[in-house]
């Protein structure tokens, strides 16, 4: 764990520049470029409230709000993930001709999306026809326990994916499915008391929940909640790097 | 025996692969081959127990036919592999131009791929701004520098790839190969640049199959031959060597 410290930061500027690459990449050729990443959660907004509070009459209000109030940090997550899978065997032209630290792929795919993210956040403060609960400020906390999560998760697959390349494909499916058992789109009142133990059994809800309440509705969330996310973050990143670390040095013989 | 500042050094080496004839890329495949208790591979020794110092001031040449384990022993000075057995020891700071246009991102302009280059080999970005105008002039590609690099063409490529890891002012440089692509001109500046990174003290290792290059810029070859070193002294003697090895399957075909 501390190699894991000691390398981001000693890498930090390679890191950076990975992750912007990656960015400029992305929008590479869109004539909006940088403005898709504060266009598309707008546009996001403006359908889910067609959708969802005009059509649909749910009976949540401010429903655009409530669901990209975790959407976005979810977006984060499973965009983070999509890339880390692909990071060390998409480098492996590099990682055959020059020594470097591998945990740099998975890393920058993070700090990339993390920069998305950003940006995306900064429609949803504005647009937003709600009141603006200084909560907002409790945002890191739940953003840095996502962070963590990601990280060993991203790791994870990242090692993983060298050997089978079929990890990708399943982890997109896992995270399409994962979407639906999160209350992302719905809350978790909706389901009967007696099932919502097995919710609880999500490790990624618990971060969910801080960002939604933080946000929609202005709340902070209980003690116990705010650890669950945290044990959750750092179990994922003890494991993850674990198993990154374990066999890092095996990766050039794979990619 | 030398001492420890030694640039390189390699004591017994050897690295193994295992050549997988189908390797079990997906889990369909690794299920198959589960039930079925196959196993498709050998283990092949690219390089067997190779021991060897490079000291300051020394350019070594590394000869030998394609598949002789030369890249492979770049790699491992580079740390790129781990070697399976055996200790190698590199003191200061190393560039290696292994293959063309390492670590070059083909969508990423000249300019931005001078800094993730210089990054990837572990200096600041401070450093490299620093450094970005003498590269750009070393590598005299004029306005390409601003264009995507895979509009670049190999000799432009190999061009800045060698600016890049020259101008960085490494102690150790590793050379595979890749001066082949160069016009003559550039060439030439090139084993300009090398000798003087010679006179300096700098530790360089150059593969390649042009023997007159061989002869004429090093002061010590090697020559591997299917893993094994097989003979270290000057380069004449060496290449003679390599040569008369080669000439029955000449002769032969």
């Amino acid at each position: 764990m501390i190699e894991l410290v000691r390398d981001t930061y000693r890498y930090r500027e390679l890191i950076w520049a990975l992750a912007l690459k990656e960015l400029k990449i992305r929008y590479k050729r869109s004539v909006l470029g940088f403005l898709w990443a504060l266009l598309n959660p707008a546009l996001l907004m403006l359908v889910m409230t067609l959708v969802f509070s005009t059509l649909l009459r749910f009976p949540i209000p401010h429903y655009a709000i409530f669901l990209l109030s975790v959407l976005l940090p979810w977006t984060f997550f499973s965009q983070s993930l999509a890339y880390a899978v692909e990071s060390v065997v998409g480098n492996g032209e590099l990682i055959k001709k020059v020594r470097v630290a591998k945990l740099v792929f998975p890393m920058a795919a993070i700090v990339s999306n993390l920069i998305n993210l950003g940006l995306s956040m900064i429609p949803l403060a504005i647009l937003m026809r709600h009141p603006f609960y200084w909560t907002w400020l409790y945002l890191p906390v739940p953003l840095l326990a996502l962070t963590i999560f990601t990280m060993g998760m991203s790791f994870f697959f990242a090692a993983i994916n060298v050997y089978y390349r079929d990890v990708a494909h399943i982890l997109q499916i896992v995270l399409s499915a994962w979407f639906y058992v999160t209350p992302i789109i719905y809350s978790l009142d909706f389901i009967p008391a007696n099932h919502q133990w097995i919710f609880k059994l999500n490790p990624i809800i618990y971060v969910i929940n801080g960002f939604r309440l933080s946000v929609y509705y202005g709340l902070l969330p209980k003690a116990p909640s705010i650890i669950a996310s945290f044990v959750c973050a750092f179990i994922s990143l003890f494991i993850g790097f674990a198993i990154f670390r374990k066999n890092q040095d095996a990766f050039v013989f794979y990619v | 025996m030398s001492d420890s500042s030694t640039p390189i050094r390699l004591e017994h080496i050897t690295q193994r692969f295992r050549v997988i004839q189908e390797r079990p890329d997906t889990l369909r495949e690794l299920f198959s081959k589960f039930f079925r208790h196959e196993s498709h591979y050998h283990d092949f020794d690219a390089v067997k127990d190779v021991s060897f110092e490079v000291p300051h001031g020394q350019m070594l040449g590394l000869i030998g036919r394609n598949g002789s384990g030369k890249s492979t022993l770049l790699k491992i000075i580079a740390g790129v592999y781990k070697p399976t057995a055996g200790k190698v020891e590199v003191h200061g700071a190393l560039a290696p131009l292994i293959e063309l246009g390492t670590g070059f991102h083909s969508d990423l302009t000249g300019r931005e791929n001078i800094l993730i280059n210089g990054l990837l080999m572990g200096y600041s970005k401070r450093q490299m701004q620093e450094r970005e105008q003498r590269i750009i002039e070393f590598a005299e590609i004029g306005d390409f520098i601003d264009a995507p690099v895979k509009q670049y063409s190999s000799g432009m490529y190999m061009r800045l790839a060698f600016s890049v890891a020259t101008e960085i002012d490494p102690d150790i440089l590793l050379i595979d190969e890749i001066l082949a692509v160069g016009d003559a001109p550039f060439q030439q500046k090139c084993f300009e640049r090398m000798e003087s990174f010679r006179q300096a003290g700098k530790t360089i290792m150059f593969v390649s199959h042009a023997m007159t290059q061989v002869a004429r810029l090093c002061d010590r070859a090697i020559l591997i031959e299917q893993g094994t070193m097989v003979a270290d002294g000057p380069p004449d003697e060496v290449i003679a060597m390599y040569e008369s090895s080669m000439a029955p399957e000449v002769v032969g075909a």
